[in-house]
């Protein structure tokens, strides 16, 4: 559980708020504090009032993988093969360990025919990929993902969403604007102006915004559907 | 001013990435041309190439009656030249009252560019992109990172835009302008679908919307959310 007390930076001002294990949506328009309020839980920005705790630890003390907004803008090597692996490389594991773990977290990601490019030829779609494997080959407790699907095709985002839902990681945190694919998290936390304006179930935060654009296209036609069946 | 005819062809091009090589051949012509395909297919090759920031490997490219043109990067980020917000509105030479309050920054003008959020940065360089009259607008994503609102307004400025070569490279399935033709990625190699509407029914990478439209027999006559509507409502009489 991530739990938020009084916590003041930026724009960011929320009172209290309770995030739980799992996987998290973070939505609001533009400028409404997603970024930032992921920084924060991330470890990245001390929050300037209040405090945020995950479990019993603070957020610098977590394991957490954290994918940038702007891919390519934490990497630290050129060669994709040298990104990913440098987590498990800082930490000094066994070539075996690292050469087998790469693979796999490049084969999830569907990235296995990339590992000898340089980054800087990559494709923004690609770069994303990257930025994912290198945040998950060292198996975080939290993964915090900055609007990683927006540089993403519909079929790469679903296939990788459906990995990242089934692989492992305790919470996941993403703020996103595909309506979609936050449906599909457990828990919604709508922001505007740096305040949390709902949260709760997919079905508890979107009931609440039928009327506009926040409301999931896929439930919009599942409707459709249904009364043009009869 | 409107240029009669104007025309961007790629002649056999070919560009070599990694194993494989990115070909392109066909013409763009005045309207709106929307590039699908996968990440990493080559769409934002084929937007450098068109804006004549990369050169081809192979074959090439010739620009008919253009004498303006302007590329929308995907990442604004890189291509920031200003320290106020200001004064990258200025770099663009436009007007920056009017472009600040189209991109809702009014007020925010001394601010750092960087110290916007990702959207905001977006808008803020598609309202610069599109402030000034261009022969040939290249847009790389213009969709990533708006929110809903945000992406409703930019399709409104594209629409707007008809009478230039339009090259739309998006990802984005929901909230997309009207547009004239349609190309798209098969693998690395990229193909004309054709004209809008006959090559919807073409269009492999086309919303889940679009295509349970088109199972159940009615096409739409276009690509944006009321054409979509109307479709639907086409079906449920």
């Amino acid at each position: 559980m991530i739990i938020i007390r009084g916590v003041r930076h930026g724009i960011i001002d929320i009172p209290s708020c309770a995030i739980p294990e799992g996987h998290t949506a973070v939505i609001g328009p533009n400028g409404s504090g997603k970024s930032t309020l992921l920084r924060i839980i991330a470890g990245l920005e001390e929050p300037v009032r209040g405090c945020i705790t995950i479990g019993e630890q603070s957020p610098g003390e977590s394991a957490v993988g954290w994918v940038h907004e702007v891919p390519g803008q934490n990497s630290l090597f050129t060669r994709v093969r040298d990104e990913i692996t440098s987590p498990l490389r800082f930490r000094h594991l066994s070539c075996d360990e690292i050469t087998s773990r790469a693979a796999e977290v490049a084969a999830q990601t569907g990235i296995s025919s990339l590992m000898d490019r340089e980054l800087a030829t990559l494709s923004g779609g690609e770069q994303v990929l990257v930025a994912l494997a290198t945040a998950m080959i060292s198996k975080p407790d939290i993964l915090v993902l900055d609007e990683w699907d927006s540089h993403l095709d519909a079929p790469s985002s679903a296939m990788l969403q459906n990995q990242l839902n089934t692989g492992g990681v305790r919470t996941i945190l993403q703020c996103t604007q595909n309506m979609d694919l936050a449906a599909s998290a457990d828990t919604i936390v709508f922001l505007t102006k740096g305040r949390v304006k709902a949260t709760g179930t997919p079905l508890d935060v979107f009931g609440k915004c039928i009327d506009t654009c926040y409301y999931p296209p896929s439930w919009r036609w599942r409707e459709w559907n249904l009364r043009s069946k009869g | 001013m409107e240029v009669e005819g104007m025309e961007l062809a790629f002649e056999g091009v070919s560009v070599t990435r990694g194993s494989y090589d990115i070909r392109v051949s066909g013409s763009f012509c005045q309207g709106i041309n929307l590039v699908s395909g996968r990440v990493g297919s080559g769409k934002s090759t084929v937007a450098a190439m068109a804006a004549g920031i990369l050169s081809p490997d192979g074959g090439s490219i010739h620009r008919k009656g253009i004498s303006t043109s302007m590329l929308s990067f995907q990442f604004p980020e890189s291509g920031l030249t200003g320290s106020t917000v200001k004064e990258e509105v200025y770099s663009y030479g436009v007007h920056d009252a009017d472009t600040l309050a189209m991109a809702d920054l009014s007020g925010r003008g001394e601010d750092d560019p960087l110290s916007l959020s990702r959207g905001e940065l977006k808008k803020l360089s598609l309202a610069c992109v599109l402030s000034r009259p261009w022969d040939l607008l290249v847009l790389d994503g213009p969709f990533e990172a708006l929110d809903c609102r945000g992406k409703r307004e930019v399709c409104r400025w594209i629409e707007h835009r008809r009478s230039s070569i339009v090259i739309l490279c998006t990802h984005e399935q929901h909230i997309l302008p009207r547009i004239d033709a349609l190309w798209e990625f098969q693998e690395h190699t990229l193909v004309f679908r054709g004209l809008v509407p006959e090559a919807l029914a073409r269009w492999d990478l086309a919303p889940t919307s679009i295509k349970t439209l088109i199972s159940r027999g009615t096409l739409p006559f276009n690509v944006s959310e009321d054409d979509i509507r109307e479709a639907a409502c086409r079906i449920q009489g």
